[in-house]
Order: structure tokens, then C-alpha cells, then sequence
């Protein structure tokens, strides 16, 4: 089992879950807002304004990268549905600028179903994941 | 090189102090989420009332393997709420990544 952790712009989450659905990954967890900054990319709007003087955009410019909301996801899959999951996030949220986010893929040694208690190990996640990859 | 998710959970007020070492030591990428939780001390306790969801905040970040002491150290050294550090000071947790994937470029780093 994988756990594919990915942080995605706010407004792509609605169109994330849906893409998720059609492969057929159905079970998400979404964290609320989180904050993040990545390698230090400069948003260019922000830097336009300040030049031209808009005191709200110089106000933004801090000394370090200030730091963007975002939205964490994580999908716990079978190994077999990795490529599916990170390759559809890919597409969803791909607009090919800075500020995407990324993807990282966890391993997960065990999972346990609360609801009957059982646990299972290894790839491919048993049989508490259904037929899609997902927990159940 | 593989990489290592370091997860470190301080007090919100350290928070900043944290993320700006990690900018200095050369760890731009971070994500904070505000969490709650408790600890060992099962929490805080004031007179007769226990709080056992004390607000921290985590910090996420993806780091090369070889540079995981030097992380730990610097996110130890912003932390710590005093220079032999408090109960509340945080934890931190490191574990393996397989994959990273940069969404805007679709490469596998």
C-alpha cells in the first residue's frame, strides 16, 4: 500500500475529486486550508504591483517567500494504483506554472478497518481494499 | 537519493521562528497545517480542567536523506521554547518517501 499525499491549488480540489471518481479512486481525505511555499518562485502579480506602488502588494512583499494557501490531499491506494491516482492528479491540476504542488508517494505498512477491526499488510492491500484500490 | 518526509510539530508561536531557519539552511518548501493534539503529559492541566487539544502547528517538509540530521537540527534549534527546552516544545517525525512528483512540470523528481 501507498499513501499518495498531494498539495494542490484551492480552487483545482473540486475538479480533483471529481477526476479522482471517474478513475475510480474513490476514497480521499482532504485536509482543510494548509499554508506552503515551495522553491521561492515569485508570483509576478505581486511584484507588478509593488513597482507601480500599490501599497497592498508592497506590503506583501516580505524578506522570505510568503507562504500561499493550499490544499492537502492524501489517498491511501494498492501499489498497483499509484501510476492512476499521481497520473490523474497530474492532469487535473497541471497548468504548467510555478505553484501547482506536488506529489509524494509514502509507503503504508498496514491498514485497519475500524468498522470490523481487521488489518491488512503488504502491496496490494488485501481484502479491506475494494475493488478500485480504495480503503473501504 | 532517496528523500525523507520530515514532519515537525511545534508550538504556533515558534512556527515562524522555524520555517524562517528552514529558509536559511536552504529549505524553502514547506507546508504548515494547524493541528491539535497532545502528548505524553496527556495534555495540560489547570486546576481542575485538562486540555487535551492543544493547538501546535506541523510542519512538512521533503528533504534529500543526507540532509535529514542537519533538518533535524535546525527545526531543534528554532523550536526549543527555551535553551533547555519545555514540555510542549513539539516532536518531530521523519518518514521514507517513495516517490516525488512535481505537478506543474509532471516530473518525477
Amino acid at each position: 500500500m501507498k499513501e499518495v499525499m498531494a498539495v494542490i491549488r484551492m480552487n483545482k480540489i473540486n475538479d480533483t475529486k471529481r477526476a479522482l471518481n471517474e478513475a475510480g479512486i474513490s476514497s480521499f481525505t482532504a485536509t482543510g486550508r494548509v499554508q506552503g511555499r515551495g522553491k521561492g518562485m515569485v508570483d509576478y502579480r505581486i511584484l507588478h504591483g509593488a513597482e507601480e506602488g500599490a501599497p497592498e502588494a508592497i506590503a506583501q512583499l516580505g524578506e522570505g517567500p510568503r507562504l500561499v494557501p493550499k490544499r492537502l490531499i492524501t489517498i491511501v491506494v494498492s501499489d498497483d494504483w499509484v501510476d492512476k491516482t499521481v497520473n490523474t492528479i497530474i492532469k487535473t491540476n497541471q497548468t504548467g506554472s510555478s505553484g501547482d504542488g506536488k506529489i509524494f508517494v509514502l509507503p503504508i505498512l498496514e491498514a485497519t478497518r475500524v468498522r470490523t477491526g481487521e488489518t491488512v499488510e503488504g502491496p496490494s492491500g488485501g481484502d479491506v481494499l475494494d475493488s478500485s484500490g480504495g480503503l473501504l | 537519493m532517496s528523500k525523507l518526509l520530515v514532519r515537525s510539530i511545534v508550538r504556533p508561536e515558534k512556527a515562524d521562528a522555524v520555517m524562517k531557519a528552514l529558509l536559511e539552511a536552504g529549505f524553502p518548501a514547506v507546508t504548515k497545517v494547524p493541528v491539535c493534539g497532545r502528548g505524553k503529559q496527556r495534555g495540560l492541566k489547570v486546576g481542575e480542567i485538562t486540555y487535551d487539544e492543544l493547538p501546535k502547528e506541523m510542519l512538512m517538509t521533503v528533504v534529500p536523506e543526507a540532509d535529514k540530521d542537519f533538518v533535524v537540527k535546525t527545526v531543534l534549534g528554532a523550536a526549543k521554547s527555551s535553551e533547555t527546552g519545555n514540555y510542549g516544545d513539539g516532536k518531530i517525525f521523519i518518514s521514507p518517501v517513495d516517490d516525488v512528483y512535481t505537478i506543474s512540470s509532471g516530473v518525477k523528481e
